[in-house]
């Protein structure tokens, strides 16, 4: 039973992760420069989940792994902006924010529901030490 | 009176393996199965291409009821009931190829622990009764 505690923080850490990158998507929706500072905007990411826990994927769990979209960026005309090409245009990074935030509805309540699930694990447990106190 | 070690030893494991102890003990490692699969399936709630699992309890029950009756007339007879996991088909499919019901699971989650707390209470109850009975025997 304890094993099961285990599982869901590992579906804890997959959520937080997926959240900590929509975070990052979106306050990047308007970066249109590397960390080195070139005119290259950000390259949206994503979070792909598959069974197994991180540190050992025989064990039941979830891991989460960071991808990167590559999909192409938005063209926008501003021909003052420093970041603009020959012909005026800015690229900017292809972020959605309604599909951001629809994503960040459903970690936090994925997450939710982990913490739920850890809450009657260890009331589960606890009533099953009862027994012998 | 000669000590009858075997004798003895006999009644002690009897005591433990009559009446509803062995059943509890069953409807109990039962049930810690389930949540187990439970919490993997809440888990891998958006995982792609996972489909959710679930422990028979209609198979579970039938199996017990019918070793149970067996025990009936022969007190020895194995207590082994049998819990088939299968994947749930009747749900659902998302287009991420996984099959997840979050009401399902929060209510399936909800009754096993329920089952789960009623059978530790009745063990409990059980053993208390042992204990009173081991206790108040006139010295």
């Amino acid at each position: 039973m304890f094993d099961v505690l285990d599982m869901g923080a590992s579906g804890l850490a997959a959520q937080r992760l997926r959240m900590d990158t929509i975070a990052g998507n979106v306050l990047n929706i308007h970066t249109t420069r590397d960390a080195a500072g070139r005119a290259s905007p950000y390259q949206r990411r994503f979070v792909v989940f598959s069974p197994g826990q991180g540190s050992d994927p025989a064990r039941p769990g979830v891991q989460a792994q960071i991808k990167t979209d590559n999909s192409a960026p938005l063209k926008k005309y501003e021909p003052g902006h420093p970041d603009a090409d020959a012909s005026g245009n800015v690229l900017y990074p292809n972020i959605d924010l309604a599909v951001e935030y629809v994503n960040a509805l459903e970690a936090s309540r994925a997450y939710e529901a982990n913490v739920t699930m850890m809450d009657v694990t260890k009331a589960m447990l606890n009533a099953s030490l009862r027994l012998i106190a | 009176m000669a000590f009858d070690g075997k004798r003895v030893g006999m009644g002690i494991q009897g005591l433990m393996d009559q009446g509803t102890i062995p059943v509890l003990e069953r409807v109990l490692q039962f049930t810690a199965a389930r949540h187990r699969l439970l919490a993997e399936n809440v888990v891998n709630v958006d995982t792609p291409n996972y489909r959710q699992r679930d422990l028979s309890i209609q198979a579970f029950q039938q199996s017990l009821a019918a070793q149970l009756e067996r025990r009936r007339l022969d007190p020895h007879a194995a207590l082994n009931p049998d819990a088939p996991q299968s994947e749930l088909n009747d749900q659902l499919l998302y287009h991420d190829g996984n099959n997840r019901s979050m009401e399902r699971l929060m209510s399936d989650q909800a009754k096993n622990a329920l089952m789960h707390n009623m059978a530790v209470e009745l063990l409990r109850k059980q053993f208390q009764q042992m204990e009173l009975a081991l206790k108040d025997r006139p010295v």
